[in-house]
């Protein structure tokens, strides 16, 4: 059952994903990210992370997707703009990926990775995560958050720029 | 019925089971809700207007909602020519997707919720933003101006008034130590959260931030009739138009289901059975909504945004450390 | 540990972390003076704060810690030992002079001037994070603050075309490395079960791993490879380097050629020092058997030295010619990397150090031309010694001084390197390094030239005023005395690793 769901998910994410890649329609290719990411929530999900998972629909969906998706049609012409590359550029693309997959599925496959003797059983891992973040990891929690005023400050000059050229 | 249940449980084993019954129930009910207030909108639009509504189907016109949706069944679907097909298509199929989701991991009755899940909270809201997403698709699928232009006033507007709703949301959250919608009806045995000054205030920012949310006038500017013609589905006619109706309505639904869970303690009440109260206090909230909706004027875009902005979520943000600062002394007494 | 011990350990931490606090502090107080509207044009006060404030990041950064491998804070993802602290003084340096020559430059208008300082400092700090922390988790977010805000950065000539290629350049290199590196991040974190790189670096190195997972180690050795190259623009990263540098303002543009790649260095440095190394004997180090990194890392500095001199001949833009020359400065710099011993990292710091005041000086020289109605071209430098006797001989010195003449201070900085490569008995590389040098020749002398015995072809008149002299003299006169006087720097570096 759990396998399934897994394979499930994991066709989501992938085959949508090659469209995103593929495709020549700049907004087909944005909503395609919609499937993708659902996936990848899904397997958060089945990996025990229920909270990442949810928030992944949260943050990534209705939040960044909704941005980018907004951001391609505010761009002049989106529908008319086809973006695709010459033929050479897909072709040296194919074979670059194929060699990066081939060389991937040799690392994976050949390495004795750390395994885990016994799966663990999925516990709730909200007050876990909260505590994390306001231990271990507050440092780093801190210096997002400094990250991230210095980017509104820094979009904010990009955009006054453009205010006052007009 | 006990006989069915029990083979299926046999058959499917008991969570399954449960979730397939959940989904059924969820799916009937969204449509017996949308019947139901699609009436109860004329009704109540009507009688705010010294108007009786429908009157001509059944006793009060209660089945007028039923030919209209046959109507809308029979009707020819338009695809204008120009219009992006996939997204065109896609939208109304997955503007209802999201929808029975939400209702999983709403506690209807002492000790029934589908999913008894620990984050529901967060999952609800998950799931019911990825409405902005399907007014995106149909307003740019439809090639349409009037869409395009909806579309983009519903996503200014939804990040705007999601942004209060969700800090609302974690205020009761913080009350209730948890994101378990039961764990949070729990919380509310002594007190409901409205009842305390700081849930109250929450309570009205959340209020106010869901109507945005469920593009319900004052704050209708996505679908604004007058300047819009209607907004994102302009180009689109029967069974499709249909569905993004009873989205509108299963949505507000959700909305005030999710209210009352969080600040109106959920299915509690004297005497009646839990699931009578949930469903009566959530109506309650639906006829607020659209008792907003005849009596107050649409609002100016701009004021909608910076009332988000700079009005709501400041003091959304205030009461949440207030509420915290509380709960701290609330401890502290004890 | 339990929650109180690690918030006692957060709050001790903070006794290490005074160069990040003094910051942080000066953000939040550039931030509420910016927003202060009488003051929003008053370039004085906030380079008098911004100075204020970097200077008490440096003296928090003096304190230096006693022998041994230092000491871990903030819950083990910092390290305070002599090598963060020789780098965190190094970067608020750089932040120092960039925001003096922003004062001093036209290219950044007075109401820019406050979020710019902000942008240099919040860098600065994402660099002070990035020197000291030995946590993958940390360390990839103090680099990705640095990257963040060094795009916006660049974007602050964004409506302008040039400008907007160079932001939109960056950030899409940027992102592309930074994401091949953050995998490589995450298969190491697979195969070692933490984030902590001593720890990883324990596991990697030790006896039962030994020479197994070949292939992993190499996909996990060219990702690192490709967000670090990035940053200290290297081949085959390095084709952002000459459009980001020209488009961006040229006091930007001095930042980024010291600051972020200096940054670069160091996390290479700290990472494959750690992860894919270990230290043998006392002297030296002995990299992992599944990969010969230092060969790979040696071919590299090769090729980027090369390529960047080569392109460097035929550019008449000064900055273009000046981001080439970066290239290969990087290049140079890589060579002590490959060489896996003390004395090639000493080596990298001590040219890191000459490199800072030597190519900020060129750049401040730049600024100072580009003002008034100069320009980026080499037609305005024609004759230029004529109207600015004093720039000039500066600017000769910074430049002789990249070539590697005596007495110099790169000439001692290129010693260093070069007797760290021969040494190790890597001799293709020094001689490739070597005609490099004569190739360099070339190009700094033809600015020199036309400088110093062109006639003019273009008469403007450059106004270099009072700070800009002071600017160019305080970095001048560390270029003429390192050159003669280099052993109390030497010392200091030897001390560090």
């Amino acid at each position: 059952m759990k396998n399934f769901a897994f394979n499930v998910f994991v066709i989501i994410t992938l085959i949508p994903s090659f469209w995103v890649a593929l495709s020549s329609n700049i907004v087909h290719a944005a909503f395609s990210l919609f499937f993708t990411f659902f996936g990848v929530a899904g397997l958060y999900v089945l990996l025990g992370a229920d909270f990442l998972g949810v928030l992944q629909v949260l943050v990534y969906i209705s939040g960044i997707l909704v941005l980018i998706i907004f951001g391609v049609m505010m761009t002049q012409r989106a529908q008319m703009e086809h973006i695709s590359t010459r033929l050479p550029g897909r072709f040296a693309g194919a074979v670059l990926s194929v060699l990066v997959f081939g060389g991937f599925m040799v690392a994976v496959y050949k390495t004795a990775w750390p395994k885990l003797t016994e799966l663990p059983e999925p516990v709730p891992t909200t007050s876990e995560i909260g505590n994390l973040l306001l231990g271990k990891y507050l440092i780093p929690f801190e210096v997002a958050s400094v990250l991230l005023l210095a980017v509104l400050v820094g979009a904010a000059l990009i955009v006054r720029q453009s205010v006052r050229k007009e | 019925m006990a006989d069915l249940y029990q083979k299926l449980v046999m058959l499917l084993g008991d969570d399954l089971t449960v979730l397939i019954l959940g989904i059924v129930l969820t799916l009937g009910f969204i449509q017996f809700n949308s019947l139901f207030l699609i009436w109860l909108e004329r009704k109540v639009a009507g009688h705010m207007q010294l108007r009786l509504g429908p009157m001509e189907v059944g006793p009060h016109g209660i089945i007028q909602t039923i030919a209209d949706g046959i109507k809308l069944v029979g009707k020819q679907l338009i695809t204008p020519r120009y219009v992006d097909k996939w997204l065109f298509m896609l939208a109304p199929v997955i503007v209802l997707m999201p929808v029975p989701l939400a209702f999983l991991v709403l506690p209807v009755h002492p000790g029934v919720v589908v999913l008894d899940m620990n984050v529901g909270i967060l999952l609800i809201f998950g799931f019911s933003t990825l409405n902005v997403l399907t007014i995106l698709m149909a307003g740019w699928g439809s090639h349409n101006k009037y869409s395009l232009l909806g579309a983009i006033r519903a996503v200014a507007q939804n990040i705007a008034y999601e942004s209060p709703l969700l800090v609302t949301v974690i205020t009761a959250v913080l009350w209730a130590r948890s994101l378990n919608m039961s764990a949070i009806v729990d919380a509310q045995d002594k007190i409901w959260f409205v009842f305390t000054p700081w849930g109250a205030l929450a309570f009205l920012i959340f209020l106010i931030s869901a109507t945005a949310e469920t593009n319900r006038a004052p704050f209708d500017l996505p679908e604004a009739e007058s300047e819009l013609v209607a907004g994102f589905h302009t180009e689109y006619s029967g069974m499709r138009f249909a569905m993004f109706f009873l989205a509108e309505y299963t949505n507000m639904f959700i909305v005030s289901a999710v209210g009352v869970t969080l600040f109106l303690g959920g299915w509690r009440g004297p005497i009646l059975p839990g699931f009578i109260w949930f469903l009566l206090k959530s109506y309650v909230l639906v006829f607020m909504f659209l008792w907003f909706r005849w009596t107050f004027p649409r609002v100016r875009f701009d004021q909608l945004l910076g009332f988000a902005w700079k009005v709501l979520l400041p003091i959304a943000l205030v009461n949440l450390v207030v509420t915290g600062g509380a709960i701290k002394l609330i401890d502290l007494i004890r | 540990m339990d929650l109180v011990q690690i918030a006692r350990s957060n709050l001790e931490g903070f006794r290490y972390a005074g160069t990040e606090v003094a910051l942080c502090v000066l953000i939040v107080a550039l931030l509420l003076s910016g927003v202060i509207l009488p003051f929003r044009k008053n370039r004085r006060l906030f380079l008098i704060i911004s100075m204020l404030g970097l200077a008490l990041a440096m003296t928090a950064s003096l304190k230096q810690p006693g022998a041994g491998k230092g000491v871990r804070y903030f819950a083990d993802l910092f390290l305070w030992d002599s090598f963060s602290v020789f780098f965190k003084l190094f970067f608020v340096a750089a932040a120092a002079f960039t925001i003096l020559m922003a004062q001093m430059n036209r290219e950044v208008e007075d109401y820019e001037f406050n979020e710019c300082c902000l942008l240099v400092v919040s860098v600065t700090l994402g660099m002070v994070l990035l020197a000291s922390s030995v946590d993958l988790l940390m360390i990839y977010l103090a680099f990705e603050t640095m990257s963040l805000l060094s795009y916006l950065l660049v974007g602050i000539r964004f409506r302008e075309a040039r400008g907007g290629e160079a932001a939109l350049k960056y950030v899409l290199y940027g992102a592309f490395t930074s994401g091949v590196m953050l995998f490589g991040f995450s298969l190491v974190y697979g195969l070692a079960g933490t984030t902590d790189i001593m720890e990883i670096g324990r596991i990697l190195n030790s006896a039962h791993m030994a020479g197994q997972n070949r292939a992993l180690f190499v996909l996990m050795v060219l990702f690192f490879l490709a967000g670090l190259l990035f940053k200290t623009a290297s081949f085959p990263f390095h084709i952002w380097c000459p459009d980001v540098y020209e488009g961006a303002p040229t006091p930007v543009t001095a930042f980024l050629s010291v600051g972020p790649k200096a940054a670069g260095f160091a996390v290479f440095i700290r990472l494959f020092y750690t992860l894919f190394a270990r230290e043998v004997g006392d002297q030296g180090f002995a990299a992992i058997e599944q990969v010969d990194w230092p060969a790979i890392v040696a071919v590299i500095s090769a090729i980027t030295m090369s390529l960047g001199n080569l392109s460097a001949i035929h550019q008449d833009n000064v900055k273009r010619l000046l981001a080439y020359s970066s290239i290969a400065h990087a290049g140079y710099l890589l060579m002590g990397i490959a060489c896996l011993d003390k004395l090639g990292l000493e080596a990298v710091a001590f040219y890191l150090v000459v490199y800072l005041f030597m190519n900020l000086g060129a750049f401040a020289v730049v600024t100072a031309v580009n003002n008034g109605e100069g320009g980026e071209d080499i037609r305005f430098y024609r004759g230029l010694s004529a109207r600015a006797p004093m720039a000039c001989v500066a600017m000769a010195v910074f430049l002789f001084s990249l070539i590697g003449i005596p007495p110099f201070a790169g000439f001692v900085g290129k010693v260093f390197l070069f007797s760290a490569v021969i040494l190790k008995k890597y001799y293709w590389l020094a001689i490739v390094a070597a005609i490099n040098t004569v190739i360099s020749l070339y190009y700094y002398v033809r600015l020199i030239k036309a400088m110093f015995i062109d006639q003019a072809e273009v008469s403007f008149e450059p106004r270099v005023s009072g700070v800009s002299y002071a600017v160019i003299g305080a970095l001048a006169l560390p270029t003429l005395v390192l050159g003669v006087y280099w052993q109390p720097l030497a010392a200091f570096i030897e001390s560090i690793f």
